[in-house]
């Protein structure tokens, strides 16, 4: 077990965005998450990543609660996260988002190391002619994947990425979805958030629904998108 | 090697042209550039915090008075050598800057800088009700750093202080800690994201900027010998964001060069009364829409530019 939310709950006033949600994600599992408008998919990302805090329930990283702890101790003990609107250092280079991230990681690393392996994201993501652009000037697309090769500089062992399809042109998806496939083949975690449920399903081995803040299903995609559960929250009944 | 080269020339040619530029002012315009120098490390640091690091705090000169105040006090009432006291100074504007981080950091943007600007009155307020120590508004006399009438080692010292500054904090900014208080400006949550303790940059860029000013304002107090509150105003404050801004905010020698400009010109205009601050103004809001990143920096690219194109290289002559 690699991270697991236990029974974890966040209220926005009234509304429970996440309600006594209980996920395990194992190493190297790559699982789609899924769920109509403000069903909790986002709130769910954060709360695995730190960046919300839950009003009930646990965190844990290897068994190890993470209760109380900052968003960057999810970053150090191995969780990588994107954003659904992308939020990047916008007015830094292409490679300077790569590499900050790698240095705050790491004390003993040099930038000559931070930049060697930068290089080696960026041409994993076909982003190498941009290098030097700052972050602003890249389209929607290539700051989807630049988001996705800044949260890879740090080295995760589970990736949480929030909607990484949304905004990107076709011709670009399938790269995304390829690179995507890649990264799990050697080996990561991901957790795969998106409303498209046929780029999901052709990828994922896992498929977890949500709607209003609770999982309605679990399992494999074929058997989950059968149940009529889904189909009701789908549909709005 | 000649491209790495011309910046170092340039530092140097500018440093001896500062150093030997006393032979040819006269005691007024010594004095004018020895105060300048305050302006100039005020400047400069703000441009660090604000600039670089996206905290736009209006504390800044709350600190350079806990670093006058300190040092002055220090001296009159325990008769501390002034060059301790100006460490002490310096040592309690960085604590006073760490504790302001500390108690900013659920702040952002105009929220910080509505708490900021209350510290800084309430600051302000302090030292004039507090006039069994202070002196209030008439002021605390403090001796000089060095003793004679002279300008003189006041300018060469306060000099030396202000390229002490820059290369200080011109080293941190090349260092990981630059990115990183980059990013934090650029976007929090994306930071922590990236595995950047982004509360404790937030701390150590006030305690290390309020550092500075707390300096600055040791150098100020020592330099013009007397102290009061009229250093924590807002003009003031207004002053020292508008050297950073016409200097250029996110180039630390830019700042530099914009405050002593500023103070100058200011001087300069002295016989326009009130409109010298209109035009100052004018000067800023043109600035803000046409020259983003500083009329210093502006000028130092057209420079380039030009001298590149007197002597055009094969590399550089298709731009
Ligand atoms: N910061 C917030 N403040 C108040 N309410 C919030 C906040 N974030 C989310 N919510 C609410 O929580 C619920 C779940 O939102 P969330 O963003 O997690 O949904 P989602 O499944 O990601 O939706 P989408 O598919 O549209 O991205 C929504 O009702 C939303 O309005
Ligand atoms: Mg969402």
């Amino acid at each position: 077990m690699l991270l697991s939310a236990e029974s974890v709950t966040k209220r926005f006033g009234g509304i429970r965005a996440v309600d006594d949600l209980t996920l395990t994600v194992e190493k190297g599992e790559l699982v789609g998450l899924i769920g109509p408008n403000g069903s909790g998919k986002t709130t769910l990302i954060n709360l695995m990543s730190g960046a919300l805090v839950p009003d009930g329930g646990h965190v844990r990283i290897d068994g190890i609660s993470m209760s109380g702890k900052a968003p960057h101790v999810f970053a150090r003990s191995g969780v990588g996260r994107t954003f659904q609107i992308p939020r990047l250092f916008r007015r830094m280079s292409v490679l300077e988002n790569l590499i900050t991230p790698a240095l705050a990681l790491k004390r003993t690393y040099s930038r000559v190391e931070a930049e060697h392996k930068a290089h080696q994201v960026l041409a994993f993501l076909r982003l190498t002619h941009v290098a030097a652009l700052e972050a602003r000037a890249l389209s929607g697309g290539q700051q989807k994947l630049l988001e996705l090769g800044r949260a890879l500089m740090l080295e995760p062992r589970l990736l949480l990425l929030d909607e990484p399809f949304a905004g990107v042109h076709p011709k670009l998806l399938d790269q995304v979805a390829e690179r995507i496939e890649e990264l799990s083949r050697t080996g990561y975690a991901i957790v795969l958030v998106d409303h498209n449920l046929d780029a999901v399903r052709g990828l994922v081995r896992r498929l977890v629904v949500m709607a209003r803040g609770r999982t309605i299903a679990d399992g494999a995609p074929d058997e989950v998108l059968r149940s009529v559960d889904v189909i009701e929250a789908y549909t709005g009944r | 090697m000649a491209l790495r080269a011309k910046p170092a020339i340039s530092w140097l040619v500018a440093i001896a042209v500062m150093a030997a530029l006393p032979h040819w002012l006269n005691a007024y315009w010594l004095h004018i550039l020895a105060t300048s120098w305050y302006y100039a490390i005020l400047a400069v640091s703000w441009a660090l915090l604000a600039g670089f690091a996206g905290q736009f705090s209006f504390a800044h000169m709350a600190f350079a008075a806990i670093g006058g105040y300190t040092s002055g006090l220090l001296a009159v009432d325990l008769h501390l050598p002034v060059p301790l006291g100006i460490l002490c100074g310096v040592a309690s504007a960085a604590l006073v800057g760490a504790a302001i981080g500390w108690l900013c950091l659920r702040l952002r943007g105009p929220y910080l800088s509505l708490f900021t600007l209350a510290f800084a009155l309430i600051l302000q307020l302090i030292i004039i009700a507090e006039y069994q120590f202070t002196r209030g508004s008439l002021g605390l006399s403090v001796p000089g750093l060095f003793g004679g009438n002279s300008d003189l080692p006041y300018y060469y010292a306060g000099f030396v202080l202000v390229l002490a500054s820059l290369a200080i904090m011109g080293a941190l900014l090349r260092s990981r800690v630059g990115l990183f208080l980059r990013a934090l400006r650029e976007d929090e949550d994306a930071a922590e994201a990236s595995a950047i303790d982004t509360s404790y940059y937030r701390i150590l860029v006030f305690t290390i900027t309020s550092a500075f000013a707390g300096l600055a304002g040791g150098y100020y107090g020592h330099y013009v010998g007397i102290l009061s509150p009229n250093i924590v105003t807002i003009p003031e404050m207004g002053l020292v964001v508008a050297m950073a801004v016409v200097g250029g905010i996110e180039n630390l020698p830019g700042a530099a060069i914009g405050a002593i400009f500023v103070f100058v010109a200011s001087e300069a205009l002295r016989s326009g009364g009130q409109l010298r601050f209109v035009a100052l103004g004018l000067v800023i809001m043109l600035t803000q829409r046409f020259a983003q990143n500083g009329l210093v920096v502006l000028a130092a690219a057209r420079l380039a530019r030009a001298t590149r194109r007197r002597a055009p290289s094969p590399k550089t002559a298709t731009g």
